[in-house]
């Protein structure tokens, strides 16, 4: 006998159901179809190529009016459902009472919102359906047009990128800090917004919409931080949210979705449901090979077939031409994890595998996504990749292969293969400049200028002229900054300078990183040579700081902390010591101690206590003494003219002076200084970074003293007649070693590497580089002389100090 | 020494005339380092098409020679007192335009494919060449073109330029591979909108020209109602990876006048297998179609005639690209 079967929702799940449903048991039931849109099933999903203009509405129909006829479907389109009376056994429309003997709900997912003022000014636009593709072609129409889509996922970029090609401005807004961060890691990530931004998209990661502004209609998008984007339209693809309001109000059991078990039945055992709509096992899916894995499990439990839907294991594209990702399963880092990388800077690829107990558990590549689909099948089946790791990596071709030994490889290239992309020098260029004598690195980049530009090839070099020179060829012992790379420092550095690399991710894929995200040696390195060489672009990445610095306090063995207020040049008042001893009494410190650097050091404070104790000093007028930094820490002075009988300048004012004008700073080590006002020096200048020794005739500036595991005296840098001169050069050397320096070298390490001779030409006798390198100190110091106890006195920033658990209560028990 | 595969089949399609009246793909010949007819497809012109098979052409000899030798797309409006070599056959034909687009790989020429046109006050369609500004602005300006009939559209086209990733032309430099845009007329609404419309121009065709030197070039064919480039176009993709299926292609897009959307269901096809298999094995272009207008084995329902290009990027096999006549 045939049933009624009610559909609620003709998209791209129901549909499907409707097809296996016709296939398993035709003539089984007597189908309607509602659907609040006027119109039948599409291919939701190639509503992207639809806005671009690289396919039509009619091409992307995939039942026609000829379809539903031939199969008996009532199709009431424009129709919207009102209710289900589920006693009745009814479905409520406008037009009246539609009985079923099964209900399919399909209602899939409504966009989600952010609740800004503004959001509901016209020209804001949501971008799942047909109308809204029609409105934004619509709004693309316009000379000039400006969009502004906010939300850097996949729908939001596909809309992007279709605007841009239609002619529009774009600028993309993204909460987060990379796109697509769901599906892909912060490498691949970085790519992504490289070619976007290739094509004129504008993209705005880490921000945050404030207001959608405009009179009567949408005039410009305000970011929290103040910044005006102005825009026509304002596409919001934030995110779905599964559409459960029919279910719901029809007292379906629902979570986040409408609560389906594995034959995809609701809790009302006549109802069943599929697609974006619903919550399975915990899940909600939004992409469309689940829904078409549910609807083949919804038809055959309509035609009283058993099916089981056990979940989907999804892949993720981006639908833009020329965009070529691949990402799949989990590709979060993690202790038990681990991960094999290939990056091809030259060629904008990238390709991870997380592996976890010899199985792949997630993939992610941008560039080259030929294996994406083998990677995928090896991590649905659980495949056991032990016997081929070692060249997993390069894909099936290689799968199980033995790997090559990298010597062999070189010496099996054919002559022309090219080997310094920069320079277009191929191997017999090289071979050939080998031959005729050049048996360095640098003869042969000399030479042939391979390995001369970006360096990325220099591997490539020295394996040329081992393989050609044979025992003859000694390997440069250069050390490389971490394993994450073969670079050295020195080569990063001039990478990040010569390439304009400006985040974590654009070093890491530029230099040919072998890991996803770098580790604990390298990250600091990173995060240091960035935020020095670009001051302004570069956001500080405090995960990539060690614990001190990450908590702007040094912490103890008990896992207590100190706490160090700055004391300028070592001078303090009256006032500053009550404070002091005031927030010692207060939060129980229990030592409190004189450095050596002229400070006092209030040991034992409670990692919780810390804002608070800050916030006390800060109200007090006193500021972080960075005690815990790669910075500069103290300027130690001695009482100079002001009371001693022998001395010859005022040391103590230029004391304060120097440090007044370089707190703050960050340098590849710790800086400690010192002004000694006459040669006794009482200061004890003569072991520091910087020293400054008073001499009747002005000052003598030494440099890469060391007082540590070395004790070395300084060297002398320049005399200078003038206070504010010495100051100068001082800024100049300082700035020289935060941008030539090796991370965690103290200035007398790189002094010894790049000699004092080459210092003094660039800061004492080349006068426009030292005005320079102080016009960078000082642009710098706009950006970092900030007091980190302020920033973090307020209550919000004090959720981060509490404690994560109670451990006395722990202990208690 | 390759046999040309020169067909004399009327390359019109259902409906209407091609705009298009002769393809020829012209190769080097490894022994002699010329170029060599090795297929085309003439139409009526028997005469052309005799007259072809017996030429050749040096490095900076005739139109493809000196596609050859540039190291970029040429177009030649009329030929008589200039380099093109057949000025009197084609003039017995009726062909006023060539342009010849020169295929490399990397640094080396696979081949170059000739397009001769007849100028008719009725036929109207375009075949562009779009170069990077010599300023490398970031724009693409109209190198060269022919438009047939469509001489407002053409008048616009030329004061015309497309930042990256805008429009037909932008959205080929952008994404490095080809499009295939149906909504041409709605794509191009405020930059050549109306110009398009009014030419009847619906569906554009852009693939990017890898050449040996810096510039960008990018080829737009763009078809009319009345008299279009082809009954239907393919675009297939490189499987790519380094295994030995690299060059097996993939259909990533498509349209057909007489099948409708050809994207809808994933075909493959293996490097040699067929034209398509073939342009992806060999990189050389292709030129094929039947003596007698009877359907060809190898090519779709209903067609006589395949055209297909290599692109590569970075000097790496990356797609085929066909239409069919």
């Amino acid at each position: 006998m045939t049933q009624k079967l009610v559909v609620i929702g003709a998209g791209m799940a129901s549909g499907r159901v409707l097809e296996h449903l016709f296939e398993e048991a035709p003539g089984a039931f007597e189908v309607t179809l509602f659907n609040a849109e006027p119109r039948g099933n599409y291919n939701r999903i190639m509503l992207s190529p639809v806005l671009s203009g690289e396919k039509t509405y009619e091409e992307i129909v995939t039942h026609d009016d000829a379809w539903y006829a031939e199969h008996g479907v009532a199709c009431r389109f424009g129709e919207p459902v009102l209710g289900v009376d589920r006693a009745r056994k009814v479905v409520v429309t406008e037009k009246g009472e539609t009985p079923y003997d099964k209900l399919l709900i399909g209602t899939g997912s409504a966009p989600f919102i952010i609740p800004v003022p503004g959001k509901d000014l016209p020209g804001v636009i949501t971008y799942r359906d047909l109308d809204d593709t029609n409105a934004m072609i619509e709004a693309a129409a316009q000379p000039g047009a400006q969009a502004v889509v906010i939300g850097g996922g996949l729908l939001g970029l596909e809309a992007a990128a279709g605007l841009r090609l239609r002619g529009m401005e774009v600028t993309v807004l993204h909460l987060m800090p990379h796109l697509m961060e769901r599906q892909l890691d912060p490498a691949a990530g970085y790519l992504l917004r490289k070619e976007l931004e290739d094509r004129g998209i504008s993209i705005r990661c880490k921000a945050n919409t404030h207001e959608i502004v405009g009179d009567g209609k949408v005039e410009a998008v305000r970011l929290d931080d103040g910044t005006e984007i102005p825009a026509d339209i304002v596409v919001m693809a934030v995110g779905i949210r599964p559409d459960k309001r029919i279910a719901e109000a029809a007292g379906l059991a629902s979570g986040r979705g409408i609560h389906v078990d594995d034959a995809m039945v609701t809790s009302d055992p006549d109802i069943l449901a599929v697609g974006e709509c619903v919550e399975h096992r915990g899940a909600c899916y939004g992409l469309v090979a689940p829904l078409y894995d549910m609807a083949r499990v919804a038809a055959r439990t309509l035609a009283g077939d058993a099916a089981a839907y056990a979940g989907s294991v999804t892949s993720t594209k981006l639908k833009v031409t020329g965009v070529d990702l691949f990402s799949a399963g989990d590709f979060a880092e993690g202790e038990d994890r681990e991960e094999i990388v290939l990056r091809d800077a030259a060629r904008n690829v990238y390709k991870r595998l997380v592996i976890r107990d010899d199985r792949i558990i997630g993939v992610v590549m941008y560039g080259d996504t030929a294996d994406g689909n083998w990677f995928f099948g090896q991590m649905k089946d659980g495949a056991d990749i032990s016997a081929m790791r070692e060249t997993l990596i390069f894909g099936p071709a290689y799968a199980g292969g033995t790997p090559l030994d990298p010597m062999a490889a070189v010496a099996a290239l054919p002559d022309d293969a090219e080997i310094c992309g920069c320079n277009g020098v191929c191997k017999k260029q090289i071979v050939t400049a080998i031959d005729g004598g050049a048996t360095t690195l640098e003869a042969v980049r000399g030479r042939t200028k391979a390995s001369g530009s970006c360096g990325t090839c220099t591997g490539l070099v020295e394996q040329l002229l081992a393989v050609t020179l044979g025992d003859a060829f000694e390997m440069p012992a250069a050390k490389p900054v971490c394993a994450c790379t073969d670079l050295t420092h020195e080569d990063v550095r001039r990478l990040i300078k010569a390439r304009e690399l400006k985040s974590m991710p654009a070093v890491m894929q530029e230099c040919g990183w072998k890991t996803s995200c770098g580790c604990h040696v390298c990250r600091p390195a990173l995060n240091y040579y960035l935020l020095a060489d670009w001051p302004d672009e570069y956001a500080d990445d405090p995960q990539s700081r060690f614990i001190n610095e990450r908590r702007h306090a040094n912490i103890q063995k008990d896992g207590t902390f100190s706490v160090v207020p700055r004391m300028f040049g070592g001078i303090t008042t009256p006032s500053e010591l009550r404070a002091i001893a005031d927030a010692a009494e207060k939060y129980a410190v229990p030592t409190v101690k004189v450095t050596g650097g002229q400070r006092i050091d209030l040991l034992g404070v409670k990692r919780e206590d810390l804002p608070a104790i800050w916030a006390d000093l800060t109200e007090a007028g006193m500021v972080s003494g960075h005690a815990y930094a790669k910075g500069l820490r103290t300027v130690k002075t001695c009482v100079g003219t002001d009371h001693c009988r022998f001395g010859t300048q005022d040391s103590t004012g230029l004391g304060i002076a120097i440090e007044k004008r370089m707190w703050g700073s960050w340098t590849p080590h710790k800086v400690k200084m010192a002004v000694s006002g006459c040669p006794r020096n009482c200061a004890e200048a003569t072991c520091k970074d910087v020293g400054v020794i008073c001499v009747d005739s002005g000052f003598e500036i030494g440099v890469a003293g060391a007082a540590g595991m070395d004790v070395k005296a300084t060297e002398l840098l320049a005399k200078s007649p003038d206070a504010d001169e010495t100051i100068e050069i001082i800024c100049a050397f300082v700035q020289l070693y935060r941008e030539n320096a090796k991370y965690l070298d103290r200035p007398y390490k790189w002094v010894a590497k790049v000699g004092l001779d080459w210092v003094r030409a660039r800061v004492v006798d080349d006068l426009e580089s030292r005005a320079a390198l102080v016009a960078r100190f000082d642009h710098s110091q706009r950006v970092f002389q900030k007091d980190p106890w302020a920033e973090r006195a307020d209550p919000g920033t004090r959720k981060a100090y509490r404690p994560i658990a109670d451990l006395t209560l722990e202990a208690a028990e | 020494m390759m046999t040309a595969e020169t067909e004399t089949v009327q390359p019109a399609t259902t409906g209407g005339r091609a705009f298009i009246e002769v393809t020829e793909v012209w190769t080097p010949d490894p022994d002699t380092g010329v170029l060599k007819l090795a297929s085309g497809i003439y139409g009526p012109h028997d005469g052309f098409a005799a007259v072809s098979g017996t030429e050749s052409f040096a490095k900076g000899e005739g139109l493809p020679g000196k596609a050859w030798a540039d190291g970029r797309p040429v177009v030649l409006n009329g030929f008589r007192g200039t380099y093109f070599k057949r000025t009197e056959a084609a003039e017995a034909a009726g062909l006023t335009t060539a342009v010849a687009i020169p295929v490399f790989e990397a640094s080396e020429l696979r081949g170059v494919i000739v397009f001769l046109c007849a100028d008719d006050r009725s036929r109207t369609g375009a075949i562009e060449i779009w170069e990077e500004d010599p300023g490398q602005t970031g724009l693409l300006r109209l190198a060269d073109g022919y438009y047939g009939a469509a001489k407002h559209f053409e008048w616009v086209s030329h004061h015309t330029q497309f930042p990256r990733g805008q429009g037909l032309p932008g959205g080929v430099w952008a994404a490095g591979a080809s499009m295939l845009m149906r909504d041409l007329g709605s794509s191009y609404r405020f930059i050549r909108a109306e110009s398009a419309g009014q030419a009847g121009i619906t569906t554009g065709l852009g693939l990017p020209v890898e050449v040996p030197g810096p510039e960008t070039v990018v080829l737009t064919l763009l078809s009319a109602r009345g008299t279009p480039i082809a009954r239907r176009f393919e675009l297939w993709d490189a499987v790519g990876g380094s295994g030995a299926d690299a060059r097996d292609v993939v259909l990533v897009d498509g349209l057909c006048e007489s099948e409708g959307p050809l994207w809808g269901n994933p075909r493959r096809v293996a490097a040699w297998h067929g034209p398509i298999g073939q342009v992806a094995a060999t990189g050389v272009p292709l030129a094929r179609g039947s003596k007698s207008g009877e359907p060809v084995a190898g090519l779709p329902a209903g067609c006589i005639a395949v055209v297909a290009m290599p692109v590569f990027r970075g000097g790496r096999f990356a797609q085929v690209v066909a239409w069919y006549f």
